[in-house]
């Protein structure tokens, strides 16, 4: 670029560092005070956990996890978060592909709405949805009348679920629904493929990655929820205690030990998670591209 | 560069096949989104407006703001200053450890808010590895505001990093090269150059970490003690309000914590559309 | 704007604040700087304060007894302001919190053993039992809460081992928890229930049959309560004073008193160590001896419906509120809480633990 006739000034004299990290005495400067930030607020907490988990050694850990109330909210917890995944992996591809696909009116506010989850204190959340289902509103009191209870049952920890998660579907897929050529879906119009076809042969395998990312994350979502879940479930064992209520109410009792081996299990399983998916949907950041 | 015609109208059955596609979204947005919205709408304010200023105006309650404000503000610049930095640092650089000092700025996604308070306990609780340093010289963390600080801004540290560092990778390094050629400081730099470029970024990070830390309640729920008119949040006072049976006092500030949320929502997807229009600019 | 080398100093900076407001947090004008004295005469002009942890269930009548006592105060101290922070939560887990640090002046805990496990951390140095009424501001009975019209014919402790779904809350955070269990422990010892006279087997059986039907062990009383009314389970254990207080808010929950039960008796006890600390000893004491006036007992009984602390005038009852007990037994009568710990709650013999054990297994 340089060769075309520009005409150069002298050049400055050369500053005394080559690049910006060398100014804060070496790159280590910079690179130092990250590694500590992140090693004092991430990393340092959760060696502590793991290793109060661990204090008993690896059978106090495994009686700690296996222990009967444990089972059965670790169970509840990923049964109930496999169904949310599944279900807002069906209904966040639609979202998204609608969002993307078409144009109607209100389709900004529409687009906008599948962000509150983002916004909103998920104890709102919860408030919101004892308000609507709770047994002494309309609602919930018509449904309790015949027969289903939402509130302080299942349905309602797996709505609140449901609420919390659907954004991160939505939006891994939308990005690549974008990028999408749509040269391909409309030849396959073009030879008669009729709208399923077209769907499952020609759009879905594109947006494979992202569906699977987009659930992973929605899964380790699922698993951690507490602000929503302690106040539309009703902490009955193997019915509507989860595992961050049942982590909750072991730290409230002191059984740092206990809660402590609950949480590395917990939080092990989600982060493999949240890795998988980064390496999903490349996605760190940090890789040039 | 991607192309979306809209759909040309392929007879009667693409029509009834978008339209029922569009039905079906917008019927589970309404159900699952909305509905519960409007539900707290009518509960809070159907006591009428003189309970609404009752409420609003007692002392724990606006303490229990102010402790939320005091605590978001402090998580939000915290993490903002460190997030920059740290995002810069893993994108410009290339060091031993940089992969592991990527897993680590995901790794508070992963982590359940309880687990978080119940990090603090075990840090700085009784018996807690700091507890001896802090205690002797009278610093109380654990039931006041440090502790609640610390578990928020450990809540929220993954969101400016993840706002920034996609946009310092689509920048390149090109424009501060330059700059650096023409002999500015790595501060001229960086206030010049960088920062204005990534300010969409930034701008949308620093949202999200404020709708987080605003609504953060399992952690500070385990390591506060819940000190009504000391270290009550508003979502705390929400959950003592539920206790105790002043339902309508408890939704009268959830809809307030809700509204602020939508406020920020809109400022959310304001900052997504500038930040889109300038990736592709 | 100038920017020196300051990023560094910048980050330097936030964290001292962050520091700093770990110092500024609590209201320091009345204390003692570290190791120092405390102010002879406290200038009326700065309002004192009291962090006050409390158990699940008296919110509502504290509500009522903090401002008398806040009036009181001005009246005698020349408009002085004493500001309470309130703490409510599980009795144990509050006894607990306090122990591990909780900044609390004024404990007032759902029974004795745990104002004594302040006591035993070195955090009350008194006799707090060598008080007016033996240090009891309050008392209560262990009920049943039961669905309108009592439609499972629950009468005394041994229905609830029968095909009921129970509600108790968990001993291990809940000091109501360990008042039910004395309850019916006690019921069955003295020949009801189902037990016969001092026959511990008998009583262990109920326990375990109680235990085999309850579902859900939550936190703290109020929590359990509140469960029960968002339509879990056939009957709550729960204290009188709580199913009087949902009346009063409206609710329909259904009282059943059993015909020998315990009476539940609330301590409350100066945490010597943080007054001293906070300055604060004065107006502490003179809270905790307001609570023992005749004025606070006429608000225990008609705002928070507590019985009278009196032994034999709890069992009477009032003719209006309180309905009479036809046996009312107190903590003393089963040997005190030192021999109840022990045999009730010991962690290999106690008759509770293995009890409890059999229903889970």
């Amino acid at each position: 670029m340089s060769e075309q006739g520009l005409v150069l000034e002298a050049p400055r004299a050369p500053r005394p560092w080559a690049s910006p990290g060398e100014w804060w005495g070496g790159k280590w400067g910079l690179r130092g005070l990250a590694l500590f930030y992140l090693g004092i607020m991430v990393a340092l907490p959760l060696a502590a956990v793991v290793s109060r988990g661990l204090s008993g050694g690896l059978s106090a850990f495994a009686d700690a996890i296996t222990a009967p109330v444990a089972l059965e909210a670790l169970k509840l917890t990923i049964g109930l978060a496999i169904a949310t995944t599944i279900i807002n992996a069906f209904f966040g591809t639609l979202l998204a592909y609608v969002l993307v696909r078409y144009r109607f009116p209100g389709r900004n506010i529409f687009s906008a709405l599948v962000d509150l989850p983002f916004a909103i204190p998920t104890l709102v959340t919860g408030v919101m949805l004892v308000a609507l289902y709770g047994p002494n509103s309309p609602v919930g009191g018509f449904l309790k009348d015949h027969g289903i209870q939402i509130a302080f049952a299942w349905p309602g920890i797996l709505l609140a679920l449901l609420f919390v998660t659907l954004p991160f579907i939505v939006r891994t897929v939308q990005p690549v629904l974008l990028e999408m050529d749509w040269a391909e879906e409309e030849a396959s119009y073009v030879l008669g493929a009729n709208g399923w076809t077209t769907f499952w042969k020609v759009i879905l395998p594109h947006l494979r990655a992202a569906i699977t990312g987009g659930s992973l994350l929605a899964f380790a979502r699922a698993l951690s929820e507490f602000g929503a879940i302690v106040i539309i479930a009703g902490n009955l064992t193997g019915k509507t205690l989860t595992a961050p209520v049942y982590i909750f109410q072991l730290t409230s009792q002191f059984k740092y030990d206990e809660a402590a081996a609950v949480s590395t299990l917990l939080f092990g399983l989600s982060f493999v998670l949240v890795l998988i998916t980064e390496r999903l949907l490349n996605r760190t950041g940090a890789e040039v591209l | 560069m991607s192309t979306q015609p809209a759909l040309a109208a392929g007879g009667a059955r693409q029509k009834l096949l978008r339209w029922s596609l569009i039905g079906v979204s917008l019927l589970y947005v309404l159900i699952l989104l909305l509905a519960p919205f409007a539900g707290i709408v009518w509960i809070a304010l159907k006591e009428g407006f003189s309970a609404i200023t009752d409420t609003l105006t007692r002392s724990d309650v606006t303490h229990a703001y102010y402790l939320t404000l005091i605590i978001t503000v402090i998580t939000v610049a915290v993490t903002t200053i460190f997030g920059v930095l740290t995002a810069w640092v893993l994108v410009r650089h290339r060091f031993f450890g940089r992969g592991f000092m990527n897993a680590l700025v995901d790794l508070p996604f992963a982590v359940s808010p309880i687990i978080v308070g119940l990090m603090c306990v075990i840090l700085f609780g009784r018996g807690g590895w700091f507890e001896p340093f802090f205690s002797s010289r009278g610093i109380q963390v654990i039931f006041a505001l440090p502790s609640m600080i610390l578990v928020t801004a450990f809540i929220c540290i993954p969101f400016v990093i993840r706002g920034v560092a996609p946009i310092l990778v689509e920048l390149g390094t090109d424009e501060e090269e330059a700059a650096k050629t023409l002999g500015a400081t790595p501060f001229k730099t960086f206030l010049r150059v960088t920062l204005p470029n990534i300010r969409w970024g930034l701008l949308y990070g620093i949202a999200l970490s404020t709708a987080r830390a605003l609504g953060e309640v399992g952690a500070v729920l385990i390591v506060s003690g819940s000190i009504q008119g000391q270290t009550e949040t508003a979502t705390l006072y929400i959950l003592r309000a539920l206790e105790e049976r002043q339902e309508a006092q408890g939704y009268l500030v959830a809809l307030t914590l809700a509204a602020i949320s939508v406020f920020i929502l809109l400022g959310i997807e304001y900052l997504k559309n500038k930040r889109t229009k300038e990736q592709s600019a | 704007m100038k920017f020196g080398p300051t990023k560094r100093a910048l980050s330097a900076l936030v964290l001292a604040g962050l520091l700093l407001g770990a110092c500024g947090g609590d209201n320091k004008d009345t204390a003692a700087a570290p190791g120092g004295e405390c102010p002879a005469t406290p200038d009326p002009a700065t309002p004192l304060t009291l962090t006050f942890a409390a158990y699940s269930t008296p919110r509502e009548v504290y509500g009522k007894i903090i401002p008398a006592f806040q009036t009181l105060w001005k009246e005698e101290h020349d408009d002085q302001q004493v500001i309470f922070q309130e703490s409510y939560g599980g009795s144990t887990t509050q006894s607990q919190n306090v122990a591990s640090g909780f900044p609390a002046d004024i404990v007032a805990l759902s029974l004795g053993p745990d104002v004594d496990a302040v006591a035993d951390a070195g955090l009350i140095t008194h006799d707090w039992e060598d008080a007016p009424d033996d240090g009891i501001v309050s008392t209560s009975l262990v009920v049943f809460d039961v669905r309108e019209g009592n439609p499972q014919n629950i009468e005394d402790f041994d229905d609830l081992a029968g095909s009921v779904d129970v509600l108790t809350p968990d001993p291990a955070s809940s000091g109501g928890a360990r008042w039910n269990i004395v309850g019916a422990y006690g019921a069955a010892l003295r020949g009801y229930a189902g037990g016969k006279k001092d026959d511990t087997a008998a009583a262990q059986e109920l326990l375990k049959g109680i235990f085999t039907n309850v579902t859900v062990l939550d936190k703290t009383a109020r929590d359990s309560i509140k469960n029960f009314e968002s339509g879990n389970g056939d009957v709550a254990i729960t204290y009188e004073n709580e199913i009087l207080t949902a009346n009063d808010a409206g609710l329909p929950d259904e009282m059943v008193i059993p015909p020998s039960t315990v009476l539940i008796e609330n301590p409350v006890a100066v945490v010597d160590e943080n007054v001293d600390t906070h300055c604060v000893r004065e107006v502490a004491e003179a809270f905790v001896e307001f609570l023992h006036t005749d004025e606070a007992k006429e608000l225990y009984s008609t705002v928070g419906f507590l019985r009278p602390t009196d032994a034999a005038d709890a069992q009477k009852g009032d003719g209006e509120l309180f309905a009479p007990v036809e046996d009312l037994f107190t903590v003393e009568d089963l040997g005190g809480w030192d021999a109840i710990n022990e045999d009730v709650f010991g962690e290999t013999d106690g008759i509770f633990t293995k009890a409890f054990e059999e229903a889970q297994g």
